[in-house]
């Protein structure tokens, strides 16, 4: 029997080509296990099940496009050619493609960079900044366009006193976890800013990824300044969110949380300021309804209703006192006059003793004229007016006249009985006098009781029949 | 005024409040309180009116100790 004897290496090829013509490319599903990075990037690895064990190879150019880290224990589904290893002979697959079984590899991505920066203690609570007391100044970074940015500023316009700075990046796509990452390192640095808001809006997790890159976790996590994230809707987590000091569900409850703390600062304010002023106005009630239990008192009511009437009094007091006080001044000032005069008296005249005898005199008759006058003040002052009104003079000027007997001017004729016809009168006017000779009388009301028809001489220049005396210049009796 | 002020002036002007609420306080000592309580509350309300109302964005990064160029900024409507 003649049997066909192969080289090693022929066999092996024979086999490999065998296999690529009944197998081709093969779908297989296992756990990983025994994962090694080459320093050549390749990585190899064991797929294993519970019935059997295949040894992967998966070159560096394919393994480095995976987003997730091939480790220990995940459950694949994997795409790869069959092959025996020539130097060892031993089957493996050259792995083409890796999935994880039952979830997305972006799921998968995330769990690892989730579980690997939560061991290193990134999302420690410990780790977490506080907000500032005042987030005034804020750095904004997101992209220039779309909802999140209207969203954000919209809520923040609420705040009267507020700046904010934008740092616009690309939320998504190849290389926006790079601009991400500057940007919030950036205004921590330079942005001169309270606290960093990162936001993007919705959607797939794959145009969330940048958000769960390690490169943005570990800006976010050295960043000079607090960070509030919102990405995405409520339902959605990130890297970035885990990270953050503050995560908000949404850009808008980013937005919110600073204007909530603002708005909380100035409830906090104004409550403090009300309550010292009611707190006050309390204590001032309380002094009240003592002083209110005190007035209860018989003594007090009476003691305030005198209070009242002295202070209902109180402006007459007051413009009767100025008065009085003008009324002495000019009456001072008079006596004054009066008061220097006499001192000069017996300078001219007297001895010195003398004269100081007479200035004490002089001193003490001033002194009571003072008092009387400030006794007397107002009383002087309306009797003055009054005077005034009556004199002579003005009821003269008024047209009226005073008829005397010739050698008693200052004696006033009121009764026309008194005088007989042929007697010799004055009659003095406003201005100037007349001289007359009696040549009748006439009754009370001007009536003639005698001598009616006895012809008049009266010498009157002005022809005006003298009226009946008024009652004031008569009454008057003095010289005018 | 630092942030650090506000922070102190509002905790400050709370306990102001829980001293004036206390009743053996003595009403002079009330007043002195109430007096300190207006200023406190004075300086807290400038503090939250200290920054001017502004929106800009970043058009180039600044280098060490310099200013980055900025611009106002308004959303587009959409």
């Amino acid at each position: 029997m003649s049997a066909r004897v192969f080289g090693v290496g022929e066999l092996v090829r024979e086999v490999n080509a065998a296999l690529a013509g009944t197998f081709g490319e093969v779908w297989v599903k296992g756990e990983l296990s025994g994962v090694k990075v080459a320093g050549s990037g390749h990585r190899y690895f064991q797929l294993k099940d519970a019935e059997g064990t295949l040894s992967c190879a998966m070159w560096a150019a394919r393994a480095d496009r995976l987003r997730y880290k091939l480790a220990d224990g995940v459950a694949v589904l994997l795409r790869g050619t069959l092959e025996v290893y020539p130097q060892r002979g031993s089957l493996q697959i050259i792995v083409i493609e890796v999935r994880p079984e039952g979830k997305g590899e972006l799921q998968l991505a995330f769990e690892q960079m989730k579980a690997k920066l939560e061991a290193e203690g990134l999302f420690a609570a410990a780790r977490k900044r506080p907000l500032p007391a005042l987030p005034q100044r804020l750095g904004l970074v997101t992209s220039s366009s779309g909802a999140a940015v209207r969203d954000v500023l919209k809520v923040l316009s609420r705040w009267e006193h507020l700046s904010v700075l934008l740092y616009p990046v690309r939320v998504q796509g190849k290389g926006a976890e790079g601009e991400i990452a500057r940007a919030v390192r950036y205004l921590g640095r330079y942005g001169e800013v309270d606290v960093v808001l990162l936001v993007r809006g919705g959607g797939s997790l794959e145009d969330l990824w940048a958000f769960n890159e390690e490169i943005v976790a570990r800006a976010i996590a050295t960043c000079s300044v607090p960070v509030i994230s919102g990405v995405g809707h409520e339902t959605d987590f990130t890297i970035a969110d885990f990270v953050a000091d503050v995560r908000a569900a949404t850009p808008t409850q980013a937005a919110e949380i600073v204007v909530q703390r603002l708005e909380e600062q100035e409830r906090r304010v104004e409550d403090g300021a009300a309550a010292v002023h009611l707190s006050i106005e309390r204590r001032l009630e309380r002094a009240r309804l003592r002083l209110h239990a005190l007035e209860g008192s018989r003594g007090l009511a009476r003691l305030e209703q005198r209070l009242k009437e002295l202070n209902l009094r109180l402006p007459r007091t007051e413009s009767l006192r100025q008065r009085l006080r003008s009324l002495v001044g000019s009456r001072h000032r008079r006596l004054e006059g009066a008061s220097a005069a006499l001192f000069h008296w017996p300078v001219r005249f007297g001895a010195p003793r003398r004269r100081e005898l007479v200035t004490v005199r002089v001193a003490v008759a001033v002194e009571r004229l003072r008092s009387l006058v400030r006794r007397r003040g107002l009383e002087l002052g309306a009797r003055e007016r009054a005077l005034e009104a009556l004199s002579p003079w003005r009821v003269l000027e008024r047209g009226y006249s005073i008829t005397a007997r010739e050698g008693t001017a200052d004696t006033p004729i009121k009764d026309a009985a008194g005088v007989a016809p042929g007697e010799r009168v004055v009659t003095t006017l406003a201005r100037g006098a007349l001289y007359s000779l009696v040549t009748g009388r006439a009754g009370e009301q001007g009536e003639l009781f005698e001598t009616r028809g006895s012809s008049a001489e009266q010498t009157n220049e002005a022809g005006r029949t003298p009226k009946p005396e008024p009652r004031g210049p008569g009454r008057q009796g003095r010289e005018p | 005024m630092s942030k650090e002020t506000f922070e102190e002036a509002l905790a400050q002007l709370e306990e102001v409040v829980k001293r004036l609420e206390d009743e053996s306080v003595g009403l002079e000592e009330a007043l002195k309180l109430f007096e300190r309580g207006v200023k406190l509350a004075r300086r807290c309300r400038t503090q939250l009116a200290g920054v001017e109302r502004r929106v800009e964005q970043l058009l180039a990064e600044a280098a060490e100790g310099e200013e980055g160029a900025t611009a106002p900024f308004a959303p587009e409507e959409g």
